[in-house]
């Protein structure tokens, strides 16, 4: 498997996957957080059409109230992912409404440690 | 100005067969916009994954993400863990799972052709696609020991072997599938009324396809080249006569004969499979404790099943995340609403085959 991290910092995050993301090239996955206690990883996933095994992977981290970046403007379909952060990670994600997965009256931020 | 009406679609809706709500804004029946929530059967199933069950128990717990596919999510979940910690599958067990599997992606794709059967008024045809399912549901049952939840993979291979009177079983009711299997493909290909009503309605351009993501089914009904049996090494699908089966309509029709061709497909690599089945051992032990991470992408019936594990030599997890199918798929469903004719919802909501259960988790 090949995998290729850009380690950036969260205010780059838009500006690199504009850099490379083209959408006849690149399959976007989804972006994933690890909760590292008090603040979070992010993992943007990406893997390009017809080829085996191969993921381009945009790493970032952000504290519980910094506020994330959207990818929206250059790919439309993120906004599931970056809501899902909202709800289950309580982060601030730009443009980012909660409430899609979780009820009102479940846990807050459910995925965060401790 | 127009007659604008807002119409609630779901949770509990008809055409149905899981819970999830569209609130659709109309003018003269016209959809003009769209909201919508996912959320009504969320188990905490990741958050239980990384805190409450050992590694070795989390294969189990994702497969009751969802009954459908709870094969899709366990080999997904033991294929990383099996990564991170380097264990060497043996090759009868990845035969048996590639079979499982394939057998899964049948069963499924058929209850998803029903369904749009169904929802088109042919309820006759409903019954039979159905009634065929049975045949594959009986021989999982036969196979794994459950009809459902099978429980069949685990990490360093799989739980039960074949043995030789099932294997000759399973060949000679293949053969039978087959025939049920491309009668189905024949009706839902050439039957005149299921043409008026699917083609060319709720249509997915490849152009959209790539730019809302899409996977599965509907991605490659829109030519789309994409599957995870191809992208990604995971099963020896190469070996079995696996082919990738896409169209270019991107409507309700193209996306159940994507179905209905991968059907066969399924069924040809399950014959082959069991015709070229390697000796041997069927799981191999593991020790040690997971660290690292680690993801991998599963072709699951409904698309592209994604997988991210991370460990830190420690029993339960620090993270399990799992991006379903559907939740894939929900943004350019939304997106394809808009302009459609509400009489369209239904059968176009159910043609992605949407699994709440999945996306909610």
């Amino acid at each position: 498997m090949e995998v290729e991290e850009i380690k950036v910092p969260l205010r780059d995050v838009r500006k690199t996957i504009k850099e490379f993301y083209e959408e006849d090239k690149w399959h976007f996955i989804t972006v994933n957080a690890v909760d590292l206690g008090g603040k979070v990883e992010l993992k943007w996933f990406f893997s390009p059409y017809g080829e085996k095994e191969r993921f381009r992977v945009v790493v970032s981290e952000a504290s519980y109230d910094e506020e994330i970046p959207t990818i929206t403007y250059l790919i439309p379909s993120a906004w599931i992912s970056e809501w899902e952060l909202a709800d289950l990670f309580g982060l601030n994600v730009e443009g980012a409404k909660t409430g899609l997965f979780l009820e009102p009256d479940s846990p807050k931020a459910p995925l965060r440690r401790g | 100005m127009g007659n604008r009406i807002t119409v609630p679609f779901g949770s509990q809706h008809v055409a149905l067969p899981e819970p999830i709500k569209f609130v659709f804004q109309t003018e003269n029946e016209r959809i003009t916009s769209v909201e919508v929530d996912v959320g009504y059967v969320h188990r905490g199933i990741e958050k239980a994954c990384q805190t409450k069950f050992k590694y070795t128990q989390v294969g189990y717990v994702v497969a009751r993400v969802c009954g459908l596919c709870s094969i899709s999510h366990t080999l997904a979940y033991v294929t990383a863990v099996e990564r991170l910690m380097e264990v060497e599958v043996p090759k009868r067990a990845l035969y048996l799972r590639l079979i499982v599997g394939e057998l899964d992606r049948v069963h499924s794709h058929l209850l998803a052709m029903g369904h749009t059967a169904e929802v088109a008024g042919y309820e006759n045809l409903f019954m039979q696609t159905f009634r065929y399912r049975e045949t594959v549901m009986e021989l999982l049952e036969l196979l794994t020991g459950n009809r459902v939840q099978y429980d069949y993979a685990c990490i360093g291979g799989v739980n039960r072997d074949v043995t030789p009177e099932v294997a000759k079983t399973l060949k000679e009711r293949m053969k039978e599938l087959k025939e049920k299997c491309l009668w189905i493909k024949d009706v839902f290909e050439n039957d005149l009324t299921l043409k008026y009503r699917w083609k060319g309605v709720g249509i997915v351009t490849k152009e959209m396809a790539k730019e809302f993501n899409v996977v599965g089914p509907p991605a490659r009904a829109a030519g789309l080249e994409t599957d995870c049996r191809a992208e990604f090494n995971y099963l020896p699908f190469d070996e079995v006569g696996y082919k990738m089966v896409v169209r270019k309509g991107g409507d309700i029709y193209d996306r159940n004969l994507v179905r209905a061709y991968e059907v066969l497909n399924s069924i040809e690599m399950v014959e082959n499979a069991l015709d070229s089945l390697p000796q041997g051992e069927i799981k191999v032990p593991v020790k040690g404790l997971p660290d690292g991470e680690s993801f991998v992408r599963v072709e699951a019936p409904r698309g592209e099943l994604f997988y991210y594990v991370k460990g830190s030599k420690k029993l339960v997890l620090d993270r399990v995340r799992i991006r379903v199918p559907t939740f894939a798929n929900i943004p350019v469903m939304k997106e394809l609403f808009i302009g459609m004719d509400y009489s369209d919802v239904p059968a176009t909501v159910i043609s992605f085959d949407p699994c709440l259960s999945c996306t909610a988790r």
